[in-house]
This record gives C-alpha cells, sequence and structure tokens, in this order.
C-alpha cells in the first residue's frame, strides 16, 4: 500500500457565492408535536436548507467517516471560495478535526446574497486548492528527511473534491482549464522551493449541486484524463439526502471502504443505555445497523468471490454493496486471544440513530461481539468481530479456515520438554515485574535510551543469573533471599536499598549461626543431600555468583559483595589450608572409598579409623565451616549424622579413653542413624535438649518459616 | 505454508533420456527421483509442512490430499501411471480449488510444477491459454494469479536450451509473471540424469524449504528455535520502502503484556517457536548437522532433559495469561504466546505484527513502551487491579463524541424534540435544555443555518403561550430568554453569533432559589 496514494491528501472547496444562498427547496417538517398537543395550534412552517447547508453539512459527514476511519496520515484542507478564498486549517495532523472546522465554518457563515455575483468565483478556492496541494504536509517532510538522498520516493498527489454550483458544461470545462493552468504555474514554482513539492498527479472531483425540482444544466462525465497530471470527474446531485448519498459513496471510493450491516442486534432494554426517554414499547425487536470499514476485512469474501450474502443493497448509500454479518451473542473472552487476520476502524453509516448509537455504546463499554457469516448451507462460521480499543471500535477479521498448524508436537515433547520442575510461579512474578507501560512523554532518557531499550535493558540484568529450574538453585528456593535478590538486579540502588541487602546477609548469618535447615535441591544426588554446613556453603557460593554480576553496576553493589565476603564465616587463607588438608585425606581414604561411599570411614570398626574420624570431626568443629567439595558435585547424604559424632566427641572429651561399650555403642548408634533421617529437634538440641517454640523468642519478629519457602 | 506438488504425468514425460550408462531412464522417472529426495527433505527437516500430490494431463487428479505423511506421499509418487497430453489450464484451476477448498483464500501456499516442458498442443496448450487470455468472460478467467498468495516453483526436466528451442521457456516465465511474480523457474543444468536432477531439487530446498533457525532470547536467557513455517520477508510500501522485511535470526524479547491488554491484535501470520538442540560437539561426531542430529534419538532424549528457555517462558506465559512482546527487526515486533489445541497439547507460538513503529493503535508506539520500574507509580496498580492500556486516541471518533448530524430529516427532527421535551419540565431540566440548545446552537451557525435558529425560537414562544397554569414561574422566563438568544444568534450579529459562546440560563429570582433543581 501506498502510503502517499492520492488520498493522502484532500482538498475541499466549497463555494460561498451569493447562489448558494438559494434554498434548496427540500422542506423539514420541525413542528412534529401538534398532533397529540392541544388543538387550535397552527402548525409551523417548515424550514428548508439552503444550497451551502447542505453543501457543508455533506462534507462534514464526510470528514467525520474519514476521520472515524482514519485518524491519521489522510488529511484533509478546507477552503471556501466567494470574492476570494478562505483556508480554513491547514494540513497538520492537529488541525484535522471537525470541531476546529465547524467553528471556523461557523465564523465565515451562510453566504452573503447581496454580495455582487461578478466579484465572487468558485476559482478562487480551486487556484487555493492547487496552491495548497504543492504545500509539503508534515508526513512528506517527515519521510523525505529520513529517506534523504532517495527523498524523491515521496510523491506528491491529491485530490480536490469541489461542491459548486455551476452554470453550464462549459463552464465545467473551464474550470477544470483553470486548475489545469494553475498546477503547471506552481509546480514550475514548486520545483525551485523547499516547503513546495510538485502535483505528480491530482483528481478534480466536481460535484454540481443545483435544487430540487429544478433541472440541471450541468450533465454527469465519468473520470477522465485531462492531462497526465490531471483527471477530472463531474458529478451533477440534487441537494439533500442525494448529495449526502453522492459524498457517502464517494468517500468509500476514495478510501478503499465497504460497507457492512450487522444484522439480528437485539436491542433490550438493558442495552438501551441511550435515549431511554424515546424508548417504545417494542424495544426487543432486532436491528440492523451499517457500518464502513476498509474494504480489506471482507477480503475474505472477496478473493473467494463468496460475495453472495451480499445481495441486499444498503438502504442508505444507495448505490455501494454491503455484506450481512448476523450478531452472536456476546461471550465474556477478553482474555481469549483470536487468530485475527486484522482490524479495521470503522463508523457507523447512520451515527445518531438509535440502534448505531446503541451498539457503539453496547462496544464503548468494553463489550465485544463476535460476527457470523450467513452461509447458504447454514453452518455457522464466525468470521469477524467487533471490539473497542481505547474509545476507537475495531473489526477484527478472524481467521474461519483451517489452520496450517494443527497438531503441532507438543511442547513436552521437545527440547527440555521432561524437565518437570521448571521455576515456572517465579518466572511469571519475572514476567509481572517486567510487563510494559507507555512512556509517551519520555521518548530518551539521560542516557539516550527509549523505553524500550531500557525494558532490555533490564530484561538484561534480571537474568544475569536466572537459574531456570528449582534443583539448581538455592537461594531463589529461600524466602530470606528475596529482599537481596530483588534490589540487587536495580539499576541503581539507594542507602536504603544497601542496608536492606546488608540486613538480608546478616539474617543469612544467623541463619547459619543458628543452623537453620536449607531448602537445598536433593535432585540427582541420592539420599538426603550435602550436610548443613556444606549446604551454607552452596548458599554462598550462590548468592555471591548472583551479586558477582551486578557488581560492576554501582558501588553500592560493589558494598554488598563485600558484605558477603566478610559475612561468609572464614577467611580466605584457612579455606586454601583445608582444601589442601582434604586432598591429602583424600589419598589416604582412598583405599576405603568406592565413588559413592565417601564417608563411610567413620564407623568402620577399626579403632584407629574412628579416632581419625573423631579428630577429623574436631577440626571441623573448630574451624567451624569447612569446605568438603565444589558446589557442583553435592556429596551424597549417605554420612554420619552430627549428632553422632557430638555424642563420640563428649565421650572422648569426658572419659578419655574410649571403653568397648562405647565404641560399641556409637558404632550401633551410627549404624541405625543412616538408616533414618534423624529428628530435627534433636540435631538441633544441645545436651539433648531441644528448645520448642523458639520463633516466640525471636524479638526481631522473624518467623523460623522464612528460612525457606520450599518446605518440602 | 501448505505445498501442492503439481506432476505432469503426460505422455511425454515418459520420454527416455539418453545416457551413456546401462539403464535407461524415462524423464518421469528423474521426476520422480528429484520429487523422492524433496519429500525426504521435508519429512526430516520440514516435517510440519502439509503437502498434496495433484497429477495432471488432459485432466487432473488429486492423488493425496494435503497430509504430513511423506510415506503416503511417496506411496502415491512411485505408482504414477502415464497418461495422454499436456494441459495446465485445467491442473490450475483444479490446484486453485483444492487449496481454497481446505486453506481458505488468505494462507499463503506453494506450488510445485513438475514438468518437461512440453506444454501440450491446440486447445488447452499452454500456449493456447495465454494467448486467449484477454478474451474471456469473467467465468473463464485463467486460474493465475491464484485467489491466495502464492509461489510458483517451476521444475523443469529439461535443460534450459531446450526449452529456449522452442516458445516453452517464455510460455513459462509468461506463467510466473502471471502468477505474481514469486517463485522461480528451475532448469537442469548439463545432461538429464540423476545427478542434475539432484542439484535442481538441492536449489529448491534450499530456496524453499530450508527450516528458519533463530535465537530467542530474554536478556541473557537463551534458547535456539526453530520457527516453523518459516516467516517470509514482508513488503511495506513499494514507493516509498522498496525492499522486502526479513525477520532477523535473533528474536529478542521486549517485555511482557497482558492477554486482555493487547486483546486479540491483528497479525500477518502465525508461527510456531520449537526449541532445538544445536549439536555443539559436531565436529567430534562429524559431518552431522544440526538437522541431522534432531534425528538421533538419544540425542533427543539429552535434550528433553536439559532445561530449555523455551518451556520455561512457554509454561509462565501460559500460567499468567500473559503474552512476550518481540522484536523482530528494525520498527517489527510480535508476540509470544501459549497456543493450545483441542487436545490439552500446548505450544509456543509467535504472531507478526505488521512492519511498523506502531503496529497496534491500542499499544502506542512500541519504542515508547518501557519498564513498569521506571514508573513514579505501578501502573498497573498494587494489586493489579489497573492497566496502562488501552493508549487512548488524542480525538474521540464521532460515535463517541456525540457529535451533530442533520443529514436526514429524522436527525434534525429528533434534536429538535429533545429540546421541546426539556422545555416542557423545566425549570427541572434547565440544564440539560440548555445543553442540547447550545448543541444545536452551533451546528446551525457552523451549516448556515439560520432559518433553524428563527425556526426553533418560534416553537420556544409557541411552548412558553402553551404553559399550563400549574407550569413554574421560572419556565416562561427561561423559554423566552432563550428563544431571544437564539433570535440574535440568527442574525449573524458577530456578538451573538459567535461558535465559542453559549447560551446560559437566565438567572431570574426562581432560578436562584431552585439552584438545587439544575442538578442533573
Amino acid at each position: 500500500m501506498k502510503t502517499f496514494s492520492i488520498s493522502h491528501k484532500t482538498a475541499f472547496v466549497v463555494d460561498h457565492c451569493p447562489y448558494m444562498a438559494e434554498s434548496s427547496r427540500q422542506q423539514i417538517e420541525c413542528d412534529m408535536l401538534t398532533k397529540s398537543r392541544g388543538q387550535g395550534v397552527i402548525p409551523l412552517a417548515p424550514v428548508s436548507k439552503s444550497l451551502w447547508t447542505c453543501a457543508v453539512e455533506c462534507s462534514m459527514e464526510y470528514l467525520r467517516i474519514l476521520y472515524d476511519i482514519y485518524p491519521a496520515r489522510k488529511l484533509v484542507n478546507y477552503i471556501v471560495s466567494d470574492s476570494e478564498f478562505h483556508i480554513l486549517n491547514s494540513w497538520r495532523q492537529e488541525d484535522q478535526n471537525i470541531q476546529e472546522l465547524m467553528g471556523a465554518l461557523a465564523a465565515v457563515g451562510p453566504p452573503n446574497p447581496r454580495e455582487d455575483p461578478e466579484c465572487c468565483s468558485i476559482l478562487h478556492g480551486l487556484v487555493a486548492a492547487v496552491e495548497s496541494l504543492c504545500k509539503i504536509t508534515e508526513y512528506q517532510h517527515e519521510s523525505r528527511t529520513t529517506l534523504m538522498d532517495m527523498a524523491d520516493r515521496v510523491a506528491n498527489r491529491g485530490r480536490i473534491i469541489c461542491l459548486t454550483n455551476a452554470k453550464s458544461d462549459t463552464h465545467v470545462r473551464m474550470l477544470e482549464d483553470c486548475v489545469l493552468e494553475t498546477i503547471q504555474e506552481q509546480n514550475k514554482l514548486a520545483a525551485g522551493s523547499d516547503r513546495l513539492m510538485p502535483i505528480q498527479q491530482c483528481e478534480l472531483v466536481l460535484v454540481h449541486i443545483y435544487p430540487q425540482g429544478d433541472d440541471t444544466l450541468v450533465s454527469d462525465r465519468p473520470k477522465k484524463e485531462i492531462s497526465s497530471v490531471l483527471s477530472s470527474e463531474v458529478h451533477s446531485v440534487r441537494a439533500g439526502r442525494h448529495l449526502a448519498s453522492k459524498l457517502n459513496v464517494l468517500v468509500q471510493q476514495h478510501f478503499d471502504l465497504a460497507s457492512t450491516t450487522i444484522t439480528n442486534i437485539p436491542m433490550k432494554p438493558t442495552l438501551n443505555v441511550c435515549e431511554q426517554e424515546e424508548q417504545h414499547a417494542n424495544t426487543s425487536a432486532n436491528y440492523d445497523v451499517e457500518l464502513l470499514h476498509h474494504r480489506d476485512a471482507h477480503m475474505e469474501f472477496i478473493k473467494s468471490g463468496d460475495l453472495h450474502m451480499a445481495g441486499s443493497t444498503s438502504k442508505d448509500s444507495g448505490l455501494k454493496e454491503t455484506v450481512t454479518l448476523k450478531w452472536c451473542t456476546p461471550r465474556t473472552n477478553s482474555v481469549e486471544l483470536h487468530y485475527c487476520t486484522g482490524a479495521f476502524r470503522i463508523s457507523p453509516v447512520d451515527v445518531n440513530s438509535r440502534p448505531s448509537s446503541c451498539l457503539t455504546n453496547f462496544l464503548l463499554n468494553g463489550r465485544s461481539v463476535l460476527l457470523e457469516q450467513p452461509r447458504k448451507s447454514g453452518s455457522k462460521v464466525i468470521s469477524h468481530m467487533l471490539s473497542c480499543h481505547g474509545g476507537e471500535i475495531f473489526l477484527h477479521m478472524l481467521n474461519s479456515t483451517r489452520s496450517t498448524l494443527e497438531d503441532p508436537p507438543s511442547i513436552s515433547e521437545g527440547c527440555g520438554g521432561r524437565v518437570t520442575d521448571y521455576r515456572i510461579t517465579d518466572f511469571g512474578e519475572f514476567m509481572r515485574e517486567n510487563r510494559l507501560t507507555p512512556f509517551p512523554d519520555m521518548p530518551v532518557d539521560a542516557a539516550g535510551r527509549a523505553p524500550f531499550e531500557r525494558a532490555k535493558a533490564q530484561l538484561e540484568r534480571h537474568t544475569r543469573y536466572w537459574p531456570m529450574i528449582i534443583s539448581q538453585t538455592t537461594i531463589f528456593n529461600m524466602q530470606a533471599v528475596v529482599p537481596l535478590a530483588n534490589l540487587i538486579v536495580k539499576d541503581s540502588m539507594t542507602e536504603d536499598d544497601l542496608l536492606t541487602c546488608q540486613k538480608t546477609v546478616y539474617n543469612l548469618v544467623d541463619m547459619e549461626r543458628k543452623n537453620d535447615p536449607l531448602p537445598i535441591s536433593t535432585v540427582g544426588s541420592r539420599g538426603k543431600g550435602p550436610k548443613r554446613d556444606e549446604q551454607y556453603r552452596i548458599m554462598w557460593n550462590e548468592l555471591e555468583t548472583l551479586v558477582k554480576t551486578h557488581v560492576g553496576t554501582s558501588e553500592r553493589h560493589q558494598q554488598v559483595l563485600e558484605c558477603i565476603s566478610a559475612c561468609r564465616s572464614k577467611p580466605p587463607e584457612e579455606e586454601e589450608r583445608k582444601k589442601r588438608g582434604r586432598k591429602r585425606e583424600d589419598k589416604e581414604d582412598k583405599t576405603e572409598k568406592n565413588g559413592k561411599e565417601s564417608e563411610e570411614k567413620g564407623w568402620t570398626p577399626d579403632s584407629e579409623r574412628l579416632k581419625g574420624a573423631i579428630e577429623r570431626e574436631k577440626e571441623e568443629q573448630s574451624e567451624s565451616e569447612v569446605i568438603k567439595d565444589s558446589p557442583d558435585s553435592p556429596e551424597p547424604f549417605n554420612k554420619k549424622p552430627r549428632l553422632a559424632s557430638e555424642e563420640i566427641l563428649s565421650l572422648e572429651k569426658s572419659k578419655g579413653p574410649v571403653s568397648l561399650l562405647s565404641l560399641w555403642t556409637s558404632r550401633i548408634t551410627q549404624a541405625n542413624s543412616r538408616k533414618h533421617q534423624e529428628f530435627a529437634g534433636r540435631v538441633n538440641s544441645v545436651n539433648n535438649k531441644a528448645e520448642l517454640y523458639q520463633h516466640l523468642k525471636d524479638e526481631n519478629g522473624m518467623d523460623v518459616h522464612e528460612n525457606g519457602k520450599a518446605t518440602r | 505454508m501448505p505445498t501442492v506438488v503439481l506432476m505432469d504425468a503426460s505422455l511425454s514425460m515418459t520420454r527416455p533420456v539418453s545416457l551413456e550408462g546401462s539403464e535407461e531412464f524415462q524423464r518421469k522417472n528423474l521426476a520422480v527421483h528429484g520429487l523422492t529426495m524433496l519429500f525426504e527433505h521435508m519429512a526430516t527437516n520440514y516435517r510440519l509442512e502439509f503437502t498434496a500430490l495433484v497429477v495432471f494431463s488432459s485432466l487432473w487428479e488429486l492423488m493425496v490430499p494435503f497430509t504430513r505423511d511423506y510415506n503416503t506421499l511417496q506411496e502415491a509418487l512411485n505408482n504414477l501411471e502415464d497418461y495422454d497430453k499436456t494441459c495446465l489450464e485445467s491442473a490450475l484451476q483444479g490446484v486453485s480449488n483444492i487449496v481454497q477448498q481446505e486453506w481458505g483464500s488468505t494462507c499463503p501456499c506453494q506450488v510445485v510444477l513438475v514438468t518437461d516442458g512440453a506444454l501440450g498442443i491446440g486447445r488447452g496448450s499452454l500456449r493456447h491459454s495465454l494467448a486467449t487470455l484477454k478474451q474471456r468472460g469473467d467465468d473463464k478467467k485463467f486460474p493465475l494469479p491464484f485467489p491466495f498468495p502464492s509461489k510458483l516453483y517451476i521444475m523443469c526436466i529439461s535443460n534450459a536450451e531446450e526449452l529456449q528451442a522452442t516458445d516453452a521457456m517464455d510460455n513459462l516465465e509468461q506463467l510466473l509473471t502471471l502468477s505474481g511474480g514469486e517463485g522461480q523457474i528451475f532448469t537442469m543444468d548439463g545432461p538429464l540424469c540423476l545427478k542434475s536432477v539432484q542439484a535442481m531439487f538441492g536449489k529448491l530446498i534450499d530456496q524453499a524449504y530450508t527450516p528458519f533457525h533463530a535465537v530467542l532470547r530474554c536478556g541473557n536467557l537463551a534458547s535456539d528455535v526453530q520457527v516453523f513455517p518459516r516467516p517470509e520477508p514482508v513488503l511495506l510500501d513499494e514507493e516509498v520502502d522498496p525492499v522486502p522485511k526479513a525477520v532477523l535470526t535473533e528474536l529478542e524479547i521486549v517485555g511482557f503484556i497482558e492477554i486482555g491488554d493487547i486483546a486479540s491484535p491483528p497479525v500477518l501470520s502465525r508461527h510456531l517457536v520449537l526449541p532445538i538442540a544445536v549439536n555443539k560437539e559436531a565436529d567430534e561426531v562429524g559431518a552431522g548437522t544440526a538437522d541431522d542430529m534432531e534425528e538421533d534419538t538419544s540425542t533427543n532424549q539429552m535434550a528433553g532433559k536439559s532445561p530449555n528457555f523455551c518451556v520455561l517462558l512457554h509454561g509462565s506465559l501460559k500460567v499468567e495469561g500473559m503474552v512476550a512482546l518481540v522484536q523482530l527487526g528494525p520498527d517489527w515486533y510480535g508476540m509470544l504466546y501459549s497456543q493450545a489445541d483441542s487436545k490439552k497439547k500446548s505450544n509456543l507460538m509467535m504472531s507478526l505484527f505488521e512492519p511498523g513503529p506502531e503496529p497496534l493503535p491500542w499499544l502506542g508506539k512500541i519504542s515508547q513502551l518501557g519498564p513498569i520500574s521506571d514508573a513514579l507509580e505501578n501502573p498497573y496498580g498494587e494489586d493489579d487491579s489497573k492497566s496502562p492500556f488501552p493508549v487512548q486516541p488524542k480525538s474521540k471518533r464521532s460515535y463517541a463524541q456525540n457529535v451533530t448530524v442533520w443529514i436526514k430529516a429524522s436527525g434534525l427532527q429528533t434534536d429538535v424534540q429533545k429540546i421541546l421535551r426539556n422545555a416542557r419540565k423545566l425549570p427541572e431540566k434547565t440544564q440539560t435544555f440548555y445543553k442540547e440548545l447550545n448543541r444545536l446552537r452551533k451546528a446551525a451557525l457552523a451549516f448556515g443555518f439560520w432559518e433553524l435558529l428563527k425556526c426553533v425560537a418560534e416553537l420556544l414562544e409557541r411552548e412558553c403561550t402553551l404553559l399550563p397554569d400549574s407550569a413554574h414561574p421560572d419556565a416562561a422566563f427561561q423559554l423566552s430568554h432563550a428563544a431571544q438568544q437564539l433570535r440574535l444568534a440568527s442574525t449573524g450579529d458577530s456578538q451573538y453569533a459567535a461558535f465559542e459562546h453559549n447560551i446560559t440560563p437566565m438567572l431570574t429570582d426562581f432560578s436562584g432559589g431552585g439552584g438545587g433543581a439544575d442538578r442533573m
């Protein structure tokens, strides 16, 4: 579709000469209610519109339909001509509205019948229209600017619609010659100017208006090429409703419109939001409403040659055909995503009629109506939908044929389809945080980024560390980490944000001190997963990973990382030493180990070994936090529970040399303990006494449940 | 984009191909060989494509209706019989009917015509059809261009020299032009043999049946995907912007929007977004391409078990009832969403919007959509009770702003009666009375319809005389005041006929006290 086709610019030239003040002789009865009123009242004489009034109101109707369907890019320049020309608006988009034009027309007023007819002519207006067509519109300017050296691709075409009362066919020819001459003159002028463009193509539509009952002095003539630049057509029309239907046909031709009649509209009293006072008894009847819209909304019918349902010609537009679509009882389906192949703005043909305004009000209230295509076979095919978006009603074209995408492989059959623990809820939350909103008043930020670039940048920040499955992460399964995780992704952190992050870290330290359990995933490892201290190490490592990805964002982000490093239990060199120690141990134990039972040594009957185990345990105790392994290879849970070793430890401490009984008991206890998970209370107990309801003591009100949102 | 294979089964296709080798081939055998290669390719790399097989001579027959079962197609191909002369026009008409019956007239379709370039003689030959193009009535139109968007690929089992020796090439070129120019004529290079037919169909596969692979990105999360059917380049305005726009192979998510807010938008086309495993060890395995690896079941199982962003995205879009806005190129966008078919199966789907900075008026310019965190307060409200969409247009449409239209007498009569109705309920309806009066006044002034102002003034004066004794005294004052104002306006005197001027209720002793009665 060409942006700068003939319909980009329309110049309306309306004759304001004295003869236009003549009556159209179409009489309108204003005094309607006399019958029901008291007798003896003499009805007032009917009024009749002047030719000028007819011309103006029909042109306004043309514009109403045009602006309803094309709120932008289709521009009108309204010119009135008498002893001189009056340009009532400009090509600028903000000048394209009916209200402004009505005001300007009121200022012009009706033609003055006493003005000297010799000085008055439509020619003034036609010349002004040609000059105006040479003026560049903001869209042409913008396009030329972006195309730079290809600016000549931007065409300048236009249409002049002239509403006048011509004297004769010769007069019409004179007007055409004059327009052609002016175009040639203006094009020469425009060639040398930056703000003007030569007219490449101009369509002149002369509408000769004459009063009812008169014979026309001008004959109709279909479109004819007068020169390569100018084509012209003449319509000779009686004022009044003939003129109105003529302009209705023209607006459809000029802007590729088509008509759809919505039939079977139920107008129940509940629908009757408008004009309730006019409500009559028979409101339950079904009504028809005719709408205009771009003709592509009928594409399916046109292409398939399936326009047979368009049998009835439109009552209002007379000549044009209309496609009938049947109202389907509306379903509330705003959350349903229809497969829609086009959406076209509509304009009701008879905007103020009661059926029209009831339909439009119904839609403006946010409801949608599905429309059914009547078929000879009687099968029901939903082909369109009427729906309102932001105060504009659109006719949506729905796909009603077989889909080429039917029966696709399910997503669960493809890559990643077998994975079951995706963080669906978390990503849903992520999507909510990354929803979009319009920033019409803030095109670019300080860094020169458009809003959508900021949106992408935010997505980038939020996904620097984002494990996709639950078993890949610890920190995102912990409620306690949420405040930090939410703040660290921010572009800039406030002092308060930093404090919150630090608090989060302290809180984690506190949890660790209290030995709160962590929601470490056990997927992929046998048994119950790593030990508690190991769990914390994994958690700290993951938290560091997260924060490290944001460390470059700002000073405060850096401080969060520093806080974590400082709060993590062991100094780095100690960790290093420990690592070396572990290597030695590993060598030592190699003979015993067979891959999965790496920690079995603790309960070997050999007292030597037991001692070694106890010593190691002691060592671990003294260093409080021990790195056993990298987080990538979590140890299996098949190792001695903490309780057992502590018991042994205390035994050893209090009694010096170990008795055979205690050795035996400890061995049995350990063996048994492997078969069940230790009661949480005993694990956390002091001297075998567990304190109940610990959380009540917590002064800061922190709930123990915060330790892990995934309780299981 | 469904495919129709239109296979020439005329007698000329049985012409032997002169070969130095032992076995003797007919042109038909070469054609079958080429199509077998095409079907095999589709079965492995393009298996969601629907294909139909039509054979034609002087008659045409739908051998295999649209299917994804390439074995059936292959089987039918292997059992082709030989018929009489070539008559392309009726066959094309047949294709047109078959496609429209199955897919309607908006679904783009590819037609692969396989012929030896002997296009028939006499009536029904392509030469005859083209010669009589302009002498046809509406009922006997040439089937091209098809009513649906189409691409026509003509596979000639013959080489270019042979076709140029007759007018066959000219005729085929004319046919392609008639079809709308989308498509291509393929001929065989060198001697007619299996190798050259393979080369020719290889070119067709490269041109029309290579899968579209892309990377779907959301920040640092990404997945390799196949987009099916492959998105075709789109031409916007052939005058200002004559270069077709193509979808980039990097699909970048911009953000997310609720389904209710995006509100069934119009789309150019819909595509499945299928996650694929791009084989990173391709070098180790050898020459295996990613496509070959898709066949490997063990690889598939592996891929099934490793987390994929598409699955995560799909799951969350489905649960939350949202769509992801995705950038397809400069000033070109689309949306990703979960699409469920009737049988519980659901899929990640991508719809392409019309290229341009503002594809949906109710979203505004896409480039002006930013993260909600940038807004002073959450535009969705703390409890998701609001939405920043739809974006309201600057001006209201006529049906939403109470315009005045008097084209029909009834429109004018209704407006006059509204005033009279309110006039009889003065002073209770003072506000409505003046509102309607001013609406009429404005329109009458704009249309230069001063006679109407006088007429309504008269009507009001008469109402005044007809007031019952029980009427409120204020009513008479307001009626005569209004009538007088209308008369003044009808003189066109700039003092009274200003468009922006409004007639205000007369301040009377009664109305002053009864101000409360003006409530509406």
